[in-house]
């Protein structure tokens, strides 16, 4: 099926492509290297390939990721590189034990932007995946746990992380409070058992049964 | 390849009575006249190397026998940098054998391709297997993994693979991975497990439907965060360093960023790059990621290591077909295990939808190949009827079909109300590398972790086996090659294997001029020798980060 061309914009150089395309193909069918910026090719979970576009007649400049995003005409693309950030919230796993009391304090203690918030909207409207990520940094700087749950689907593109004025880090405080609340919380009875099992020798393998042959 | 206009077939699909498909009469003559693995000149006889004489897929086989990208000359005044051990892939397996082998006193460079994290991990969906349920053993996780391969997967490893699955679940959590939960709460709750298609037991832990990025945020953040391991991204592997006796003892990268050769002199190599995918075998769409080009694998051979069950490879039936954009995107298998049928662009079913996976996707390449297909903008591919399902059984959909239904909206449709087009997609790698349960390869030196080695799935992996393999497997190489790992680099390093490859291929008349490994799928437009002539240059051209930005 024949399909219109329609001409796009991505970093500056201008590309003819079909409506049908995603910004990723377009660049590719153009020739283009692409060798950075990319991952998953379209399921849109590794977060690789961020850009920031533009609609032809529309005012607003919106985080995206090029290879769920498909061309259309006028569209102006500019690649986000993966800078090698800063990373000033580091933390080991064992911040939370010996007093889990006091959560909060080290919340506050690990993520001390958090506290200052301008509740600007910016992390929530740079998330390609819409969630609410200024609320879990609310819920977080108040020692709400339940905070993990509004970054369940989060792909760690930084997307937040670049927006946030306060360089709060959205995304790696979600996945903090997400991780050091399951490593000392989380203990299902079924696994705790099995491993007991399997440490006290009451569970082993034969490798030798005839069953498994084909 | 054409087929069947889309809205004409629609109309057909609207008319169609779902009677039940013909029985296939000939398996066997199905498998061979459409399935890539058995299709006539599909395969070729490997001439060089450890597997000299087994057969292989060409497009694989002319990677296998390839020629090395560099020679001593190309590493004169490179940078040399000494570790311990060096752990090439920043999926789930190399992230799990360098956290294991720092936390074992280890020195460690994890150096990736692309970025860390970006990998066939983070796009797992389904979940992962360990016998954890009460009415399950360690044992039926072994003897269901062993059956599912055909027999012919390596005992040992297999009943490692089962016997750590729960240990590498804590592992897993202490690292604070969520699981979903069946009941209860985060304390003394029991976990949600589902059943695998060909297991005795429900056997597969989950979050929510991506399992695997679940797992990579965890995995990426520990190591980012692990002052002890040096994180090279952009950084893709060239060439493996040996010394006189053949033995691995480091690796030559080219610096993407730096557009520089660096050699890293190391103790210990672990290859952890994952599977074949965008080599896209017989012309197919694959769902994998865009740096799954077998680099590892390549370089593996080379240096010596054997191969094992490597013309085996998963095609899975249910890819999409369109849009484009999405081709060889994964529909899992639960869309047909709910009941979805699947039919032609005719209106009829044409194979029973839950048969074993190979015969039904040659099914679907039989009904493309001769022109019952449906074709929308170019694509050609079958329908996996949906709406019909939800009629038939309402709320499945919302229920058990959450991601297929995320996938559809992607691609513009309301599943409730318009068909899938699916048509099959090269999906894993069932062989690989020869390894032990460490990991160690025949090669001295050089281990090999996750999809790119062999000998666990046998001719034929089950779901939820890979994300246990590699974390199982990563953790198993990581320690082991920390413990074994000499503080004092080799006195002699070079490209010594490279003088005896090189002989293999002329006498057996190979091409030297075909170059290995790809580093990159064709249409990333990458030509590394113009890169290398790029070298030294001003920085230039570099799409997509420098181009019109500066």
């Amino acid at each position: 099926m024949q399909t219109s061309q329609v001409r796009i914009t991505v970093n500056g150089c201008v590309i003819d492509t079909e409506p049908t395309r995603s910004i990723l193909e377009a660049m590719i069918d153009a020739g283009e290297t692409l060798i950075d910026g990319v991952g998953c090719m379209g399921q849109g979970v590794c977060g690789s390939c961020r850009v920031l576009v533009r609609r032809q007649g529309e005012s607003e400049v919106l985080s995206a990721l090029a290879c769920e995003t498909r061309a259309c005409e006028g569209l102006q693309v500019a690649f986000l590189d993966h800078l090698p950030m800063h990373r000033h919230h580091v933390y080991a796993m064992d911040d939370w034990n010996g007093d889990s009391w006091r959560i909060l304090e080290r919340i506050n203690a690990t993520f001390p932007e958090a506290q200052h918030c301008r509740h600007c909207g910016g992390c929530d409207s740079a998330c390609p995946k819409h969630l609410e990520v200024h609320k879990g940094v609310m819920l977080a700087a108040a020692g709400d746990l339940s905070a993990a749950d509004c970054f369940d689907e989060c792909i760690m593109c930084d997307l937040c992380t670049i927006a946030c004025p306060e360089l709060i880090s959205p995304n790696h405080l979600g996945l903090y409070v997400r991780r050091l609340s399951t490593a000392i919380g989380f203990r299902p009875a079924d696994l705790v058992l099995r491993l007991h099992q399997i440490e006290r020798g009451e569970m082993v393998i034969d490798q030798d049964v005839a069953s498994t042959q084909p | 390849m054409t087929g069947i206009d889309h809205r004409l077939a629609l109309e057909r699909l609207l008319a169609s009575d779902h009677a039940a498909p013909n029985p296939i009469d000939d398996v066997e003559a199905l498998l061979k006249a459409h399935h890539p693995d058995y299709r006539e000149g599909s395969l070729v006889s490997l001439a060089v190397g450890a597997n000299r004489g087994s057969e292989c897929p060409t497009a694989l086989a002319a990677r296998l026998q390839s020629n090395a990208r560099i020679e001593d000359a190309d590493l004169a005044g490179a940078p040399v940098v000494d570790t311990e051990v060096l752990i090439i892939g920043g999926g789930g397996a190399g992230c799990a054998a360098a956290l294991t082998a720092a936390e074992a006193g280890g020195r460690v460079i994890l150096a990736t391709k692309l970025r860390i994290g970006d990998s066939n991990t983070v796009m797992a969906e389904g979940g992962i297997q360990a016998a954890v349920g009460e009415d399950d053993s360690i044992q039926r996780h072994f003897e269901d993994t062993l059956r599912a391969g055909h027999g012919c997967a390596d005992r040992r490893l297999v009943a490692c693979l089962a016997s750590s699955a729960p240990d590498s679940i804590r592992w897993l959590i202490d690292r604070g991975m969520r699981f979903d939960l069946a009941e209860g709460g985060a304390i003394g709750g029991k976990l949600l497990r589902k059943k695998p298609g060909g297991a005795t037991r429900a056997r597969i832990l989950s979050f929510k439907d991506y399992t695997g990025l679940e797992m990579m945020r965890v995995l990426r953040e520990a190591v980012e965060l692990d002052e002890r391991i040096r994180l090279w991204n952009r950084c893709p592997l060239v060439e493996l360093l040996s010394d006189e006796a053949g033995h691995c003892v480091g690796a030559v990268l080219y610096d993407l960023a730096l557009h520089s050769f660096v050699l890293v002199r190391a103790s210990r190599v672990i290859l952890a790059t994952g599977g074949v995918g965008r080599l896209h075998l017989n012309d197919f769409p694959t769902s994998n990621h865009y740096g799954a080009t077998a680099d590892g694998l390549v370089l593996a051979y080379r240096i010596g290591a054997a191969l094992r069950e490597l013309d085996s490879f998963q095609y899975h039936p249910t890819g999409v077909a369109w849009p484009s954009f999405r081709l060889g995107g994964l529909i899992s298998e639960a869309a047909r295990s709910a009941g979805a049928h699947l039919l032609n662009g005719l209106g009829e079913r044409f194979v029973d939808e839950l048969a074993a996976r190979d015969v039904v996707s040659a099914a679907i390449l039989r009904e493309c190949a001769e022109g019952r297909g449906i074709e929308r903008e170019g694509m050609v591919g079958v329908f996996l009827d949906i709406p019909e399902l939800e009629r038939r059984q309402p709320g499945t959909l919302a229920q058990r079909l959450v991601s297929l239904g995320h996938l559809a909206r992607q691609c513009g449709i309301d599943p409730s109300r318009e068909p899938m087009m699916v048509r099959p997609t090269l999906h894993y790698q069932n062989g690989g590398v020869v390894i032990d349960e460490n990991g160690t390869t025949s090669v001295p030196g050089l281990y090999c972790t996750g999809e790119l080695s062999g000998g666990i799935h046998g001719r034929n992996r089950m779901m939820g086996n890979a994300l246990q393999e590699i974390i199982t497997f990563g953790r198993r190489a990581g320690l082991h090659a920390a413990r074994s790992a000499s503080r004092h680099p080799a006195p002699k390093v070079g490209l010594f294997h490279l003088h005896g490859w090189r002989r293999q291929l002329v006498a057996a008349g190979m091409p030297l001029d075909r170059f290995g490994p790809d580093l990159f799928p064709s249409y990333a437009n990458f030509d590394f020798g113009h890169e290398l002539a790029l070298r030294g240059g001003k920085r230039t051209m570099y799409a997509p980060r420098a181009r019109g930005v500066e």
